[in-house]
């Protein structure tokens, strides 16, 4: 499903921030992407998203070379990902429903079905009571949950998130991690950054991690 | 493409534009005082060349006939010259009527009576619209009938014929550069107005983007925005020139009457003002296009 064989980043006159990356994830499969920061947690995803460019390597999602698409198929890739970022990236002068509707509006969907799958995404993250409420008006939780309903709207087969509990208490990251776990179980292939040990050690997922660049092996049998 | 995203992203613009009704009506104006500025030289060159078409008199041909032009050969060529291009109108004058004239313009019948036989031709007057055909055309019509049989010899003025089209064409010329100088000052108002809403929105643009979002998802409201504001700021340029002829005609019409004559405005006409809609609609478009395009070079590079 996911297969980094050998990927290097580097940027023009800087350090490279990835160095020959192999990492393999099967479809379905949930892992967990840690490190300090500044590893290169974030970059391994923007590669994944194609936010940026490999620079040496091959970076192949379902056996197809990412970095070979062309700029105007970019879109069309980027609709089979969801993505939760840290800091949620929502609109704030948008209620939620329209947060969350604005994956599907991007893919094309008619408004009636925008309607019945952005309920059922809201119910599915505990949100159905608030889908006319502007983010602002929503916890650091809630808005979180915002952030992965528009993530998993239109079912994506890979889910990535970018420290998605970095600014939540213990009892928050804990949600919002079984969160990730219940899409896993419904066959998302799902790909987490986080610095949280106490998570990691909690979840017991195979854990790749990420050292100055460096990825190591995940520990076998935690799965 | 969906009609449904088209939609969709007409009602976003439109909403957008009615969300900030100061900053709309203060850009439309703009661009309606932009546009309304070369339309309305073109209708004073229309109303001039409408003005200068009435000077019939002084685009005259005088066609003096041998003395002995056989009727039926007067007849030929009165019909052929009431159907030449630009001709106004045909006047026979006969000898009689010719001497008569000359006689009372100059005062000289002492003079002649002591000729004992009326010299002067019969003639026809022609009278031409000086715009209705290039001045070089105007000279080929008359060579050709100062070759009919009937004719003696041809008289006419056209160098003021082709002054005054030179200097028309020197007029819309220049209203021309001008037209296309404020063209390009409407395009750079509506590039200028859409950064500034690419800018309140890029939030909106670049989360769009991560989520799959195509150029021509994020373009279609700001094309469509661009493109209303223009329409309506055709609509508003039309009304600036229609009150404008509407002001104007009260002092010409006091003018017209003092030259004993009377003269009518031209504003534009349904079909002019539709094109000017369509074009400013087209300007506002390609402003949009430009500055979204600059735009979406970065975010999707």
């Amino acid at each position: 499903m996911i297969e980094f064989i050998n990927v290097t980043k580097h940027y023009p006159g800087r350090h490279h921030v990835l160095r020959e990356v192999n990492l393999h994830m099967r479809k379905g499969e949930m892992a967990l992407l840690t490190g300090p920061s500044g590893a290169g947690k974030s970059t391994l995803l923007k590669l994944l998203l194609r936010l940026e460019e490999v620079s040496h390597g091959t970076l192949r999602v379902n056996g197809v070379d990412v970095s070979t698409f062309k700029h105007r198929h970019i879109p069309a890739y980027r609709r089979r990902i969801g993505v939760v970022f840290q800091d949620h990236k929502l609109l704030m002068d948008r209620d939620v429903f329209s947060n969350v509707a604005l994956t599907l509006r991007v893919g094309g969907l008619s408004g009636r079905q925008i309607q019945s799958r952005v309920r059922a995404a809201l119910e599915k993250v505990g949100l159905g009571n608030r889908a006319q409420d502007l983010p602002a008006t929503l916890s650091g939780g809630e808005q979180q949950r915002v952030g992965i309903a528009r993530a998993i709207v239109h079912t994506p087969e890979i889910l990535l998130a970018d420290e998605p509990t970095g600014n939540l208490d213990d009892a928050l990251s804990t949600e919002i991690l079984d969160l990730f776990r219940d899409f896993h179980y419904h066959g998302t292939t799902v790909l987490v950054a986080t610095h949280d040990q106490s998570q990691v050690d909690r979840l017991g997922l195979p854990v790749f991690h990420l050292e100055r660049g460096r990825l190591h092996i995940p520990e076998e049998g935690k799965a | 493409m969906n009609l449904h995203m088209r939609l969709e992203a007409a009602q976003n613009a439109l909403h957008t534009l009615l969300r900030q009704p100061a900053a709309t009506l203060m850009t439309v104006l703009a661009l309606a005082i932009v546009l309304a500025l070369p339309v309305g030289l073109f209708a004073a060159l229309n109303n001039l060349q409408q003005l200068l078409g009435h000077w019939r008199d002084q685009a005259q041909v005088s066609l003096f006939l041998h003395r002995d032009a056989s009727a039926a050969d007067i007849e030929r060529l009165q019909a052929l010259l009431e159907h030449g291009a630009g001709v106004a109108s045909v006047r026979y004058v006969g000898k009689t009527a010719a001497l008569r004239e000359f006689e009372h313009n100059a005062g000289m019948a002492a003079a002649i009576q002591t000729l004992g036989e009326n010299p002067l031709p019969a003639s026809f007057v022609v009278e031409l619209n000086p715009l209705a055909q290039s001045p070089g055309a105007l000279r080929t019509l008359v060579a050709r009938w100062g070759q009919e049989p009937a004719v003696a010899s041809a008289q006419s003025d056209l160098r003021w014929v082709a002054r005054l089209q030179a200097i028309l064409a020197l007029g819309k010329r220049a209203v021309w550069m001008l037209a296309g100088l404020l063209a390009v000052g409407a395009v750079l108002v509506m590039g200028n107005t859409i950064r500034l809403h690419i800018a309140q929105r890029r939030d909106e643009i670049d989360i769009a983007s991560l989520v799959g979002a195509t150029r021509a998802f994020i373009r279609r409201p700001f094309l469509y925005q661009g493109l209303f504001q223009g329409a309506i700021a055709g609509v508003l340029a039309w009304v600036i020139i229609a009150v404008t002829v509407s002001v104007l005609q009260g002092p010409v019409d006091h003018l017209a009457g003092l030259y004993g004559t009377q003269f009518h405005l031209l504003g534009l006409s349904s079909g002019q003002g539709l094109i000017l809609i369509a074009a400013s609609a087209l300007l506002g478009w390609l402003g949009s296009r430009l500055a979204v395009g600059r735009h979406l070079d970065h975010t999707f590079s």
